[in-house]
């Protein structure tokens, strides 16, 4: 992994005319060669995000980066990215050859280097023998892979991806995601992804900012993301979770559900006040005698794989429940659950602060 | 049944088809066949190809073409900053406003404003340059004409615009291409059908304007159209007048093939 950032955002600001803020000091940095993901709600400005590195927008504050050199004010056609639209943007009066040739067209490359190129990106995307086709006569997921061609087929060094998947129907969105995470490991090109589908981020990332309301506020691996939420949001957002209110009692143990349980999170104040969250599938049923926690099922669905329980315990708290057994609605029982299924999040825990206090555990030999 | 309803509704269109466009083309290409005396002949289509008629044959396109390509040039830029503009329906309602307007009025207008005593004298003297003859020239000829099409050349190219998807415009700047280039290799090329529109919409009829050649040029601009008119009117060669107009049908159809739009699937 190169030592130096390739694109950096340092402290940008962007807003348009009518004075809503649509990224508010949003500071980043992308290393080259990897799969990142920008996760987020519809409208919480993931595609800003992208316009602001293609060049396509000007940030109302702050600086973008690119490889150490400030560029916020070098024009789009001058930057070293390429983007895969939304909608594919592909040129309707050019066909699949020239929609993949354009840039090279532009770049003034001699018509045997062309040629070479374009082949060797449409079999990247294996849709050699399509040349010639109209635009029209593409299906979605060729269009797709047209749009991935006409980018790669430059070598930039990044390529942004603004929800490429999103009009594609669930079977060939699979297919796609391990293709496109299968074609980012083959060319080593830095990916910048986008989507607001937390599976999809999940399964395709080296690493995830997870963003809201025009502010990043986790990044991390998808295994750090989906096990240590920094704030309901984030648990909320990824994946299912029970979030309860709690009280950190001491390092080790904290309190919820009016009974104190043993935990691996520390550096906490005694007594603060704490959000606790468990996933649904690490609560297991058991009897009403042997459960950590009693609850009723309130209501229960068959999920294929798992059984999904609604259940609520004495404190009136809603428990989320996915479990290969079957429970009986109406049925009162006990949930179990081992010290590590427990997250505990601080209120209003910023993620610098967030990741002081990790390190701090490290220093104190905490390792999972 | 549904078949014999459609046929049902068809019937007023055919009858205006029929008595308003092909039974008074049958009739001029008819009488485009005699001459003075009401004798058969082909001598007006002979005449058409002497020099006087191709004199005034070259000049109607040359006008024409003229009128067409300041229109285009005009229209075009205009067009697109409309298409820009947070006030795109009031500025376009301000574009077509005018042609609402009688011709003959606008062209009396413009008689006023272009008149030794006129507006544009008045502006000429105050800058310095003083009183010139701007009426009945070659100039105020094109330029009423050209204020006159401009709507006709604009509002099939700010539909061509407006309808281009914007990201398209993004995704050639992303691909390297500078802002002339994506005018050139995406939004010309995308737009082309809308231009074709607007140049047959003032093409065909530049061709054959006439009134304000006489108003506006003082008859100095002999076109096409003029000719028609003067021999329907003043020589009563209705023979001659025909095989002009028979002549300018032809060269219209011809006009329309070729600027013919194709269909292509713009999303
Ligand atoms: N050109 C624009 N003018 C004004 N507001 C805009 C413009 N583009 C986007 N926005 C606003 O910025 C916010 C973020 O948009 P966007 O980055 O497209 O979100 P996302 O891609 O995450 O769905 C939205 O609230 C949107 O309404
Ligand atoms: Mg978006």
């Amino acid at each position: 992994m190169a030592e130096e950032a390739i694109i950096r955002f340092d402290q940008v600001t962007k807003q348009y005319d009518d004075d809503t803020i649509v990224l508010n000091n949003v500071s980043f940095e992308i290393e080259r060669g990897k799969f990142y993901t920008l996760l987020g709600p519809s409208g919480c400005g993931k595609t800003t995000i992208l316009r602001l590195i293609a060049g396509f927008t000007e940030a109302s504050k702050g600086d973008i980066y690119f490889n150490g050199k400030r560029m916020n004010n070098v024009p789009a056609n001058e930057r070293q990215v390429n983007t895969v639209f939304q909608d594919y943007a592909l040129f309707p009066h050019l066909n699949v050859y020239e929609n993949v040739a354009f840039g090279l067209r532009i770049k003034k490359m001699k018509k045997a280097e062309i040629d070479r190129r374009v082949n060797e990106a449409l079999r990247f995307v294996n849709l050699s023998g399509y040349e010639s086709r109209e635009i029209t006569e593409m299906s979605g997921g060729q269009r797709q892979r047209v749009a991935i061609a006409r980018a790669i087929v430059n070598e930039p060094e990044v390529i942004l991806l603004d929800e490429p998947l999103s009009a594609l129907d669930l079977k060939l969105r699979t297919e796609m995601q391990y293709e496109l995470r299968d074609l980012q490991k083959r060319l080593g090109i830095t990916f910048i992804f986008v989507t607001h589908d937390q599976e999809e981020a999940l399964a395709m990332s080296d690493e995830i900012f997870v963003i809201n309301e025009g502010r990043i506020q986790q990044s991390g691996t998808p295994t750090d993301i989906y096990d240590e939420p920094i704030n309901r949001f984030v648990a909320d957002f990824i994946g299912e979770s029970n979030i309860v209110p709690g009280k950190m009692i001491r390092d080790f143990e904290v309190e919820f559900a009016g009974k104190r349980f043993e935990c691996v999170d520390q550096g906490l104040n005694q007594n603060e006040p704490v959000e606790v969250v468990i996933r649904p599938e690490d609560l297991e049923i058991t009897t009403w005698s042997e459960g950590k926690i009693q609850v009723k099922v309130a209501s229960q669905l068959f999920r294929g794989v798992h059984y999904e329980m609604l259940c609520y315990d004495e404190s009136k708290n809603e428990w989320l429940v996915h479990s290969t057994k079957k429970a009986t609605v109406g049925d009162e029982i006990g949930l179990n659950f081992g010290p590590e299924a427990i997250h505990v999040m601080r209120l209003g825990e910023t993620e610098e602060e967030f990741d002081k206090r990790l390190e701090a555990y490290q220093g104190a030999g905490y390792g999972k | 049944m549904e078949n014999r309803a459609r046929k049902l509704y068809l019937i007023p269109y055919v009858l205006w088809i029929g008595l308003f466009v092909v039974t008074p083309i049958l009739l001029v290409v008819y009488y485009s066949f005699f001459d003075l005396n009401g004798n058969f002949t082909v001598a007006n289509y002979e005449k058409l190809f002497t020099p006087v008629y191709i004199k005034m044959i070259l000049s109607s396109f040359w006008y024409a073409f003229l009128i067409t390509a300041f229109c285009l040039l005009i229209a075009y830029p205009a067009a697109y900053f409309i298409t820009k503009s947070k006030y795109k329906q009031l500025l376009l309602l301000l574009i077509i406003l005018p042609s609402w307007i009688n011709l003959l009025l606008k062209a009396y207008a413009f008689l006023g404003i272009f008149s030794t005593y006129g507006a544009a004298n008045s502006f000429l003297e105050a800058v310095g340059i003083g009183t010139r003859q701007i009426l009945f020239t070659d100039f105020s000829f094109v330029f009423v004409a050209v204020y006159i099409f401009i709507p006709f050349m604009l509002l099939p190219i700010f539909n061509a615009l407006d309808k281009l998807n914007p990201t398209l415009i993004d995704a050639s700047r992303d691909l390297g291409a500078s802002a002339w280039i994506t005018f050139q290799k995406v939004v010309f090329p995308l737009t082309i059908d809308g231009v074709k529109s607007g140049v047959q919409a003032v093409f065909i009829p530049a061709l054959s304007l006439f009134m304000i050649t006489r108003l506006i040029a003082g008859n100095r601009v002999i076109t096409l159209g003029t000719a028609i008119e003067q021999h329907f009117l003043i020589t009563q060669d209705w023979g001659m007048g025909s095989a002009i107009a028979v002549f300018l049908i032809i060269t219209m159809v011809v006009i329309m093939v070729v600027t013919g739009t194709r269909k292509r699937g713009v999303q």
